[in-house]
C-alpha cells in the first residue's frame, strides 16, 4: 500500500522504452514484428490457391506439350506402355459418379434437413443432427474399406434385380445392365452420396433453422401443412444458400479420392452401363501414381490433377459465392 | 475548410504555447473557484465517415475535479470522451480535427507514442470488461506494461488499487479466481482498479453505471468522489441525478455541440440556456 | 371426388413419411458403417498390433506399430507447422484485416481451400517438395497435412476472435497496451476454447487423410522415424492392406480403421465438451 502511494505522481513512461526516445521504443517494434508475422501468414494463405495451380501446372508441362489441351481431354486412350495418355474416360467417370451421388444425396439431404428443422419432436433434433454429422467425421478411407468389403458384396446381391427391372426399361435400360460384381460406377456414386449427405444436410438445416420464425409461423397460421411450408416458404427463402450447399457437396464428390478408388472398379475403359467398373480422375491418380515410372507418365497424372482442379475450382467458387455469409465453418456448423 | 482545421491555421502549433483561435468556453465561475485546466479542447470537430458528430467543441476540463458530460443519446458525449485517449483511431473511418490539449500538449498530433498518452489517460467503459484472467492478473496486466515490479511490490500495488476501488475486502480471498466470476458491480470496480493501477492523470468514465444496480452505482459514485483528489475525472452519463450527485462541473451537450458548461449546482439550479433547462427538467431527451 | 383439404393432408402425410424415411436412410448407413467397423475392428484387436511392425506380404501375424508411430509423427509435424500459420493468419483477419478488401480476399481463398480436394493438396506438395528433392519423405507428408489443417484453423480463429467483444479490446488498448499484448494476453485468451476446438477439429480431419500421403510420405514397411525418408502411416497402410488378398492384412485394415474412427470421435467429443464448457462459463 505504501509503495503504491509513494509512486503516485511519478511520471509514467512505458517500462520497455529507453528514456528520451519516447515513441519509437521496443514495444512498437514488437508490435510491428507481431503484425508482420500475422500479415505474412495471412499472405501465405491468400496466395495458396494460385501457388497450387501454378505448381501443378508446371509439373504438367511435359504432358501438356506432348498431348496438347483438347487432344488430352478428348482422347480415350490410356496406355502406359506406349505412353499415350488421354483424360476422357476419367473425366466422364468423375462427372458420372458425382452426378449419381448428387441425384441420390440432394433429395435425401433435403428430407433430413426438413425433418430436423420442422418435423422432429424437440428432443430428437439434437441427437439426429449430431448423428448425421458423425457421417462427416468418418474418414474417407473407412468409407472405402466399408464400401469394398461390406457394401459391394451386399450390393452385388441386389444387382440381378436391378438388371431385371431397371435394365428392362426403355432408353435408360442400358445403364443398368451388367454382371453383378458389386463394384462399379453406381456403387461409387452411392458411397459418394452417403459421404456428402452430412455436408449438404448441415447447410440446409442451418439455413432452415435460421429462416425467420414469423415467416414460418404466418404460413402455419394460415393452415399450411409442414410440407407446404417446407416447399413454399423454406426452400424459396433459402434458395441461394441451399444451392451453395449443393455445390459444396458436389465439390466434395468430384474430388473424393479414397472411397471412390476402393469401389469404382478401376477400369480405364468407358462403359455404357453404370454397373460396370470405371475410373475417376482422383482414383486413377491414386492407383497409378506410385507405379508411374516415366516422367511423361507422372506428368500426365499430374495433368489429370490440373483438369480436376479446373473442374472443382469452378464448383467451389460458385459454392463459396452462393453461400456468402452463411457460416459453415468447421465449428459453427456443429 | 473549417476554421478549426489545424492545417489551415498557420499559427497552429503542435505543442505548448497555443494561441487561441477562439476563446475557449471556460466555466464562468472560474474566478470564484480557482482551477487549473488539465485538458483543454479547442475547436474540435469529429467525423464518422462523412457525418460530423462534434461541431467546433471548445472547453476546459478542470484538474482534480469531476466533470460530467450530459445530454440526450447521440449528442456526442461519448464521442468527445473517446477523442481524449484517441480510442477512435481503432476505426479507420473515424477522425478528429482540432486540438485536445493535455498539459499544454496537443495529443491529437503528439509525437509521443499512443501507449504513453493512454497510460496518462485511463478509461472505464460502459459495460464491465474484465479480461479473461484472474482478478490479480487483471490488475497486474496494466502495471506490467509499464513497470517491472518484484512479486512483493506487485502484491502491494494490486492490494492498493483494489482498496482504492473499494473492492479489496470482497475479493482478497479469491484473487486467483477469474475476473468474470465477479458480480457486475464488482466487475466494474475491478475495471476501475485496473485503470488506476496504471496511475493515469485523467480518468475517463463512459457511463460506468449504466449496466449496474443502484447499490453498486452508489458504491462507484462514492469511489469517484474519493478519486478526485488524485485524478482528474471525466464522466459521461445519461443519468442526470448521477451528474448532479457526483460531479463538480457539468457540460450539457446537444447535437454535437456543448450548449452550456459550468459548475454543476449552477447548471442544475439556474441554467442560462433554455435548452439546458428543458433537458434537465425532462422536457425532452 | 376428393376434397382439396383431404388431398393436402394426404400429400403432407406422404411427404412427411418420405422425410422421415430419408432420415432413417442416413442413420441406417451411419449405423451400418460404425457397426461393421466396430465388429471387424474388435475381432482383429491383438496386442501385436501395437508391438510389432507390419508383416511382409504372405507372412502371417499382426503388427501396425510402425504405422501408428508414423501417423503420430506426421500429425506432430502438421501441428507444428499448421497451428502457428493458421493461428497467425486467422489473427490477422480478425484483428487487423477486418472487413478490408484484402481480408475479404484472404477469407475467400481460405474458404476455397477449406473444401479443396485433398488429392490436389497432395499433388501440390509433391510438385514443390518431393519432385525437386527427388524422394518421398515423412516431412513432405506432414507439410501436406498442415496445408489441409490451416484453412480450418484460420476460419475458426477468425470467427472466434471476432466474437470477442470490441469492449474488451478497447479496454486493454485504453490501458496503453500494445496491440500484440492485447492479442496474445486478452483476445486469444478470451477465445481460447474456440481456437482449441478448431485445432482439434482440424486434427480429426487430417488424421484419416490418405490421398495426400500417397504422393508425399508414401509408406514404409519398416519402422522408421526419419523425416527425410518415406514413413509408414495408418491411412495408407489401411488402403494397401484392404486391397490385398491376404486375410490377416484385411483384418489389420479393419483394426486400423476402428482405431482411427475411435480417435476421431474422441477428438470431436472433446472439442464439443470444450466448447460447451466455455459457453456455460459465466
Amino acid at each position: 500500500m505504501e509503495s503504491s502511494e509513494a509512486a503516485v505522481g511519478q511520471k509514467l513512461t512505458p517500462a520497455a522504452e529507453e528514456p528520451g526516445t519516447a515513441g519509437r521504443g521496443r514495444p512498437l517494434s514488437a508490435d510491428s514484428l507481431f503484425h508482420g508475422v500475422c500479415v505474412s501468414m495471412a499472405g501465405l494463405v491468400g496466395v495458396a490457391l494460385v501457388a497450387i495451380v501454378i505448381a501443378i501446372a508446371v509439373d504438367s508441362l511435359p504432358a501438356i506439350r506432348t498431348f496438347g489441351v483438347l487432344g488430352f481431354l478428348k482422347s480415350s486412350e490410356w496406355d502406359p506402355v506406349s505412353e499415350h495418355f488421354g483424360a476422357f474416360p476419367f473425366i466422364v467417370g468423375t462427372l458420372v459418379s458425382s452426378a449419381i451421388a448428387m441425384v441420390l444425396a440432394v433429395p435425401v439431404s433435403f428430407g433430413v434437413a426438413v425433418f430436423i428443422s420442422e418435423l422432429a419432436p424437440a428432443w430428437m433434433r439434437q441427437p439426429v443432427s449430431a448423428a448425421i454429422e458423425m457421417l462427416a467425421a468418418v474418414p474417407s478411407i473407412v468409407y472405402g474399406l466399408w464400401g469394398l468389403l461390406v457394401f459391394a458384396p451386399a450390393f452385388a446381391n441386389l444387382e440381378p434385380w436391378i438388371n431385371d427391372h431397371l435394365g428392362a426399361l426403355p432408353l435408360v435400360g442400358a445403364l443398368f445392365q451388367g454382371p453383378p460384381m458389386g463394384i462399379g460406377m453406381l456403387t461409387a456414386g452411392i458411397v459418394l452420396a452417403i459421404m456428402i449427405l452430412p455436408y449438404i444436410t448441415a447447410i440446409m438445416r442451418d439455413v432452415f433453422v435460421a429462416t425467420p420464425t414469423r415467416l414460418k409461423e404466418s404460413a402455419y397460421a394460415m393452415g399450411a401443412t409442414t410440407w407446404e411450408v417446407a416447399r413454399q416458404i423454406l426452400l424459396p427463402y433459402t434458395r441461394t444458400a441451399v444451392t451453395g450447399g449443393i455445390f459444396l457437396g458436389l465439390g466434395r464428390a468430384l474430388g473424393e479420392t479414397m472411397a471412390v478408388t476402393f469401389v469404382i472398379g478401376n477400369s480405364n475403359n468407358l462403359s455404357a452401363s453404370l454397373l460396370m467398373p470405371g475410373a475417376s480422375i482422383p482414383s486413377v491418380i491414386a492407383n497409378e501414381f506410385t507405379e508411374a515410372t516415366s516422367k511423361l507418365y507422372v506428368s500426365s497424372l499430374i495433368y489429370l490433377g490440373l483438369v480436376l482442379i479446373a473442374i472443382t475450382l469452378i464448383v467451389q467458387v460458385l459454392a463459396v459465392l452462393l453461400l456468402g455469409s452463411v457460416r459453415r465453418g468447421a465449428v459453427s456448423s456443429r | 475548410m473549417s476554421p478549426a482545421d489545424p492545417l489551415s491555421d498557420p499559427r497552429s502549433p503542435e505543442t505548448s504555447a497555443i494561441p487561441q483561435t477562439r476563446k475557449a468556453v471556460a466555466p464562468p465561475e472560474a474566478a470564484a473557484e480557482p482551477f487549473v485546466a488539465k485538458v483543454t479542447v479547442r475547436n474540435l470537430d469529429f467525423f464518422y465517415g462523412k457525418a460530423r458528430a462534434l461541431k467546433d467543441i471548445s472547453l476546459e476540463i478542470p484538474q482534480n475535479r469531476v466533470t460530467a458530460f450530459i445530454g440526450p443519446s447521440g449528442c456526442g458525449k461519448s464521442t468527445l470522451l473517446r477523442t481524449f485517449n484517441r480510442m477512435f483511431e481503432l476505426y479507420p473511418d473515424q477522425r478528429a480535427e482540432g486540438q485536445v490539449i493535455l498539459d499544454g500538449e496537443n495529443i491529437l498530433q503528439s509525437k509521443r507514442s499512443i501507449a504513453e498518452i493512454r497510460a496518462r489517460i485511463g478509461m472505464v467503459f460502459q459495460k464491465p470488461t474484465p479480461f479473461p484472467m484472474s482478478i490479480y492478473d487483471n490488475i497486474a496486466f496494466g502495471i506490467r506494461l509499464y513497470e517491472k515490479l518484484s512479486r512483493a511490490e506487485m502484491d502491494a500495488r494490486v492490494e492498493g488499487c483494489l482498496r482504492q476501488a473499494a473492492l479489496w475486502d470482497e475479493v482478497k480471498d479469491k484473487l486467483g479466481q477469474l475476473g468474470t466470476s465477479l458480480s457486475g458491480g464488482q466487475q466494474q470496480r475491478l475495471c476501475i482498479a485496473r485503470t488506476i493501477a496504471v496511475k493515469p492523470e485523467v480518468l475517463l468514465l463512459d457511463e460506468p453505471c449504466s449496466a449496474l444496480d443502484p447499490i453498486s452505482t452508489a458504491k462507484i459514485e462514492e469511489m469517484i468522489y474519493q478519486l478526485k483528489s488524485d485524478y482528474t475525472v471525466v464522466i459521461v452519463t445519461h443519468n442526470m441525478q448521477q451528474a448532479a450527485r457526483a460531479s463538480d462541473y457539468t457540460a450539457f451537450m446537444y447535437m454535437g455541440e456543448v450548449v452550456e458548461f459550468g459548475m454543476t449546482r449552477k447548471i442544475f439550479t439556474a441554467p442560462r440556456e433554455s435548452r439546458t433547462e428543458d433537458y434537465i427538467t425532462g422536457r425532452f431527451g | 371426388m376428393i376434397s382439396l383439404a383431404a388431398k393436402r393432408r394426404a400429400v403432407n402425410a406422404v411427404a412427411s413419411a418420405l422425410m422421415f424415411a430419408a432420415t432413417c436412410v442416413g442413420l441406417f448407413f451411419l449405423a451400418w458403417i460404425l457397426w461393421t467397423t466396430l465388429r471387424f475392428g474388435i475381432a482383429a484387436m491383438h496386442w501385436d498390433l501395437f508391438l510389432k511392425d507390419t508383416p511382409a506380404p504372405g507372412d502371417g501375424g499382426y503388427g501396425l506399430r510402425n504405422a501408428f508411430v508414423g501417423s503420430v509423427i506426421l500429425m506432430c509435424i502438421a501441428l507444428l507447422i499448421g497451428v502457428p500459420v493458421g493461428l497467425m493468419a486467422g489473427t490477422w483477419l480478425a484483428e487487423y484485416g477486418g472487413r478490408s478488401r484484402r481480408a475479404r480476399l484472404v477469407r475467400f481463398v481460405n474458404d476455397i481451400m477449406l473444401s479443396a480436394p485433398s488429392i490436389e493438396i497432395g499433388l501440390f506438395t509433391y510438385a514443390v517438395m518431393v519432385d525437386p528433392l527427388g524422394h518421398f519423405s515423412a516431412f513432405s507428408g506432414g507439410v501436406a497435412l498442415a496445408i489441409l489443417m490451416v484453412p480450418i484453423i484460420v476460419r475458426t480463429t477468425d470467427e472466434m476472435l471476432r466474437l470477442v467483444g470490441a469492449e474488451m479490446r478497447e479496454a486493454a488498448i485504453a490501458l496503453g497496451a500494445p496491440m500484440w499484448k492485447v492479442v496474445t494476453n486478452i483476445t486469444w485468451k478470451a477465445a481460447r476454447a474456440g481456437i482449441l476446438t478448431g485445432i482439434l477439429i482440424s486434427l480429426a480431419r487430417i488424421s484419416g487423410e490418405t490421398a495426400p500421403l500417397l504422393f508425399t510420405a508414401l509408406n514404409n514397411q519398416y519402422y522408421s522415424t526419419s523425416l527425410a525418408r518415406p514413413i509408414a502411416n495408418l491411412p495408407v497402410v489401411i488402403f494397401q492392406f484392404a486391397m490385398s488378398p491376404y486375410d490377416n492384412w484385411q483384418q489389420m485394415a479393419w483394426a486400423g480403421a476402428f482405431i482411427a474412427i475411435t480417435f476421431i470421435l474422441l477428438l470431436s467429443v472433446t472439442s464439443r465438451l470444450i466448447l460447451q464448457k466455455s459457453v456455460k462459463r459465466p
